[in-house]
């Protein structure tokens, strides 16, 4: 059964090209110096429309998570058990994803991360998170 | 601020019906009749006909995606309000249908509002329906494509909860032990067999922290209440009316990552402007339902809604506070974990179980000289939260 995959909108359309490119891309206000990850046309704090997209080094911290054990659905019932995170980046924001590149167990809170562009097809690439 | 306070709706509406149709497993019967059921039960406790009723406030079923359920819900019941919507705020979504339709009643939109809901989550749901019911209302684009269900935004408050304040998974337990009690002391409860803490912390992992009795039930079931002005609660020679003493809501994030703090909640606001609007706090009430999606969820509620400091919920449990004999007996009727969860309309029966506390009407559960109370709801890891406070007549 195939999982559920994004579908860019008009907020989204150039962060999911620039994941496609391999950059985790980051709205930066130039009204207020808000960074936003959650992709909109106007900044989240003062309202104003100057953003520019700027790829984010991809460190961060993790702020909580969950091992799932019972998949939402068939789609995810191969992977499981899988490690939620929330993710502090460097940058600021908090992001949620899934760990990569390791056992689930090993993931502990304070972790220091690091991004992983992952393909999962020729139009969506998906951040996801190793231990840096 | 009590010249606010004068125009508010506190001690307006009085609620003069209630009622409950089975709970649990409940084959071959849809939300609809599930709702209408209830609705039939709660007209029939407050001595009035159906078409009495101006107005009906409902939440959603999945297992009959109506957009307008409260619409469909009147023609099957056969009635033509001339106020009605269908609310959808999660798990919020029960106090808030008792907020809005006092501030309808207060304001002269409506008359008689029944509030209503149904859903048969157990036996009612193709598997189509079912998965929905559990990604849906998570993000499609930021969420989804990790596999995130909304017990694991729950689960990741808990856990942090834990690494900040110490909480352990034994008080979490503590919680289900203490409502399945409750629950075995409820007539119709789903679930009513005894455990323990062990039993809890051996019955399999779902999302860490929480293994499966630390979530709540999948159920069938309706509730339906019957709200009007206090003036004609009075005209009717209603005998125990409950007042809407006060109503509180907040709504601090939509998307997970986007929660202020995962360990303290939009609740604490909600509650506090209930509390203002009722002019009482939270050493006054009696008995609470607190919504109880996971275990961990009434923890950090027990703080939130002022019943213990932050960070000290887990031992607040273990201590016996929230049971009989504690400072506030909360889910007396077992509550999500125990008695029955439908859905969004779960929380109605939370409710349903204050209401008839407050009427003196639970037999060996009842909760001597219950006087007031709160009820709490809250949905989509913690985005939205509504508070509602009841009392009797003695508290106005
Ligand atoms: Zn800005």
């Amino acid at each position: 059964m195939k999982k559920p995959m994004p579908a860019p909108d008009a907020d989204s359309a150039a962060f999911w090209r620039g994941m496609r490119d391999g950059a985790l891309l980051l709205q930066h206000c130039g009204d207020c110096g808000n960074v936003q990850y959650y992709q909109q046309a106007m900044c989240r704090q003062c309202g104003g429309e100057d953003l520019a997209h700027r790829a984010a080094s991809g460190r961060g911290r993790v702020h909580s998570f969950s091992v799932v054990h019972r998949a939402p659905g068939p789609a995810f019932k191969a992977d499981i058990p899988y490690a939620v995170l929330l993710v502090d980046l460097e940058e600021g924001p908090r992001m949620i994803s899934t760990y990569t590149g390791g056992k689930p167990e090993d993931v502990v809170f304070d972790m220091e991360v690091m991004l992983v562009c992952e393909k999962v097809n020729d139009e969506i690439t998906l951040p996801r998170f190793r231990k840096a | 601020m009590p010249s606010i306070r004068k125009q508010t709706l506190r001690g307006k509406v009085a609620i003069i019906g209630i009622g409950m149709s089975s709970v649990g497993k409940v084959p071959g019967k849809s939300p609809l009749w599930l709702a209408a059921d209830a609705a039939g039960k709660a007209l029939a406790d407050a001595g009035i006909g159906k078409n009495e009723i101006d107005g009906v406030l409902s939440s959603h079923a999945f297992a009959s995606p109506f957009h307008r359920f409260s619409v469909a819900f009147s023609e099957y019941f056969g009635i033509q309000p001339t106020f009605s919507n269908t609310l959808q705020v999660s798990g919020a979504t029960a106090a808030t249908m008792f907020n809005i339709g006092a501030a309808a009643i207060h304001s002269g939109l409506a008359e008689v509002v029944l509030v209503v809901g149904g859903d048969s989550l157990l036996t009612g749901l193709t598997p189509d329906l079912a998965l929905r019911s559990m990604t849906e209302s998570r993000d499609q684009q930021y969420e989804m494509p990790f596999g995130i269900p909304v017990a694991n935004t729950f689960a990741m408050t808990a856990h942090r909860h834990m690494k900040d304040f110490g909480t352990t998974s034994e008080q979490l337990a503590e919680v289900a032990v203490v409502q399945r009690r409750h629950a075995m002391r409820t007539p119709g409860a789903q679930q009513t067999t005894p455990i323990t803490v062990d039993e809890v912390l051996n019955s399999g992992m779902v999302t860490t922290p929480y293994h499966k009795l630390d979530c709540s039930l999948i159920s069938d079931g309706g509730a339906a209440f019957i709200l009007t002005s206090a003036e004609h609660a009075k005209a009717l020679g209603i005998k125990n009316p409950i007042y809407i003493l006060g109503g509180g809501e907040c709504y601090t994030h939509e998307h997970i990552f986007l929660m202020p703090s995962l360990t303290t909640t939009g609740a604490v606001e909600s509650s506090r402007r209930a509390y203002d609007m009722a002019g009482y706090g939270p050493k006054d009430m009696d008995l609470a339902g607190v919504y109880d999606c996971f275990t961990g969820t009434v923890i950090m509620m027990l703080e939130d809604l002022g019943f213990c400091p932050k960070g000290e919920g887990g031992r607040f449990v273990e201590d016996g506070q929230m049971t009989y004999g504690g400072q506030i007996p909360s889910n007396t009727h077992g509550g999500l974990l125990s008695f029955a969860h439908s859905g969004i309309p779960g929380s109605l029966f939370h409710f349903h179980e204050v209401i008839a506390q407050l009427r003196g009407q639970c037999g060996p559960r009842q909760v001597p000289d219950a006087q007031l109370g709160l009820v709490h709801s809250l949905g989509a890891g913690f985005a939205t939260n509504a508070t509602t406070i009841l009392g009797t007549e003695n508290t106005l």
